[in-house]
């Protein structure tokens, strides 16, 4: 429990560099005190939605179509790919009718890790041998083996990766290639090639907290690895629910919601 | 335990008079008599495979692509829907190209319960109040809520409906309604509305056996509820693999597959 809180603290200390808002969240903190809420950290099994501040201008709110502010390093391949991409959300938005986002029209699968950019929430299921992110969004999986094996290559090519994962201390490290490359890697169009590999350090860092930070290396697309953060909350109450791509008008409607301001 | 080796017993004697073929199977498994292995009633999960007998005739293959041997009782409308249809399965099958079956061609989700009658695993993953089925054919889930809550009316109509589910003794008694009109009840193009009501006993009546019965209630394409009984394998040392309906070139190797020859 100890070693659990300094890194809670730590994880704040964190936060505090970055953002000019986590004063006040940390005196918010300090007033009521309680102890925390007891969790198993290698038990991530629960509803988890994505845990950024909602009370932000939409265009700033890049983690809705991409990973990190900052631009990704790529390569001329990767430039003239993005370059051609038309992305119906994000800085630079198409109308739906001109889009070139795979996912428009065909309903093709979103593929990985781009599902974490959707905002829907994911649940987290477990078995001995496995740990199961499934997504609200067009029912996706992302099944990470925890049992000892290595990566099938007579798999694939996938669109959500073939992954296997291991625990390091209370992180859990998943690994994941066998890509193919018909998926963007972010909403706005970023692409990705086959030789995409992606690296999770997921962490409950509390009862109510998971972060996954994520490495993505793509040597034919990016000149070195794009690493961001990406962090959940718990939502006790929630389920996930059927939203399939199919339901064009609910698809749609999500969109509007996502760029609508804050409540 | 004790209760649990009745239970076999009876379930051993009902196929006994249902089935030719069970003197023999009983004579096989008295053969080998070791003690049956251990098992929770209430745990369904892992990785299942349906489990009917594989005739080398293809005409009889009826389990493939349909619930029941029988045809069901059609009213006029459901009648009227299910001549309309052109499978590309079963003894009325059309080519691909000519088939109106609503997943070929836009990959919309096959619907419930037609997802059984898929050809591929699915796996039974548990958490506190819900059992959910994952299906190895387009990352479909069957998520049943065993936590008390009602259905949702204002959820839908949906693809997969909306479950719910309580346990009456060692039976999970699973209750779906809910649904769209835009799927098909099988693969051979009996039709449902969107007053289509199904109701599972799913029990698992050893180690390596499930049993689903099912009751289908739809009372404007049918003329009285009518059942169909699945069978389940248990399959330890399979996993679910990606299998999503827009690999076109996969999807038709598949089929191909399942309608050779038995081996």
């Amino acid at each position: 429990m100890r070693i659990r809180a300094l890194g809670f603290a730590l994880g704040f200390a964190i936060i505090l560099s970055c953002s000019s808002a986590a004063l006040a969240q940390t005196k918010q903190l300090s007033e009521p005190l309680a102890a925390p809420a007891a969790f198993d950290p290698h038990d991530l099994s629960g509803v988890w939605f994505d845990d950024h501040p909602r009370l932000i201008r939409v265009q700033e709110r890049y983690w809705a179509y991409t990973y990190t502010k900052e631009e990704p390093s790529m390569t001329p391949w990767a430039q003239a790919q993005f370059n051609a991409a038309k992305p119906s959300f994000g800085p630079h938005p198409y109308p739906l009718a001109q889009t070139t986002d795979p996912l428009y029209h065909t309903c093709a699968p979103i593929g990985f890790p781009i599902a974490f950019l959707y905002p829907l929430p994911m649940q987290i299921v477990q078995s001995p041998r496995e740990v199961i992110m499934l997504f609200e969004w067009d029912s996706l999986r992302h099944q990470i083996f925890t049992d000892g094996r290595a990566h099938d290559t007579a798999l694939g090519p996938l669109w959500m990766g073939d992954s296997i994962g291991h625990w390091e201390g209370d992180t859990l490290v998943a690994d994941t290639v066998n890509f193919n490359d018909k998926t963007w890697l972010d909403r706005m169009g970023h692409p990705h090639s086959e030789a995409l590999h992606v690296v999770e350090r997921i962490r409950r860092i509390d009862h109510d907290h998971l972060v996954d930070d994520i490495t993505m290396e793509d040597p034919k697309a990016y000149t070195k690895p794009w690493t961001a953060q990406l962090k959940f909350i718990l939502k006790p109450k929630w389920t996930i629910e059927e939203q399939f791509c199919e339901d064009e008008q609910s698809f749609q409607s999500i969109d509007k919601d996502a760029g609508a301001p804050a409540k | 335990m004790q209760r649990d080796l009745i239970g076999i017993a009876l379930a051993f004697t009902i196929s006994l008079i249902l089935s030719s073929t069970a003197s023999a199977q009983m004579k096989k498994l008295s053969e080998t008599a070791t003690a049956p292995a251990p098992f929770d009633p209430h745990d369904l999960s892992g990785v299942w495979m349906l489990d009917r007998p594989r005739p080398s005739k293809e005409v009889d293959r009826y389990w493939i692509y349909e619930l029941n041997l029988e045809e069901p009782p059609m009213t006029a409308w459901g009648e009227a829907q299910y001549k309309a249809t052109k499978s590309s399965f079963g003894t009325r099958s059309y080519p691909l190209a000519e088939t109106n079956d609503p997943i070929f061609h836009t990959c919309t989700p096959p619907g419930f319960p037609r997802i059984f009658l898929h050809p591929w695993p699915m796996q039974v993953v548990q958490a506190p109040g819900e059992v959910i089925m994952l299906f190895e054919y387009d990352s479909i889930r069957h998520q049943i809520f065993t936590d008390g809550r009602q259905h949702d009316t204002s959820l839908g109509p949906l693809w997969m409906g909306d479950s719910i589910g309580h346990w009456e003794g060692d039976t999970l008694v699973a209750d779906t309604v809910n649904f769209n009109d835009k799927t098909w009840l099988d693969r051979v193009g009996h039709p449902h509305s969107d007053k289509l009501h199904v109701i599972e006993r799913i029990r698992r009546i050893n180690h390596d056996h499930l049993i689903d019965d099912i009751t289908i209630d739809d009372p404007k394409a049918y003329t009285k509820p009518w059942s169909a009984h699945l069978d389940f394998l248990l399959r330890p040392k399979w996993t679910l693999a990606e299998q999503f309906c827009e690999d076109q070139d996969t999807f038709q190797n598949i089929e191909n597959d399942e309608t050779k020859p038995a081996k």
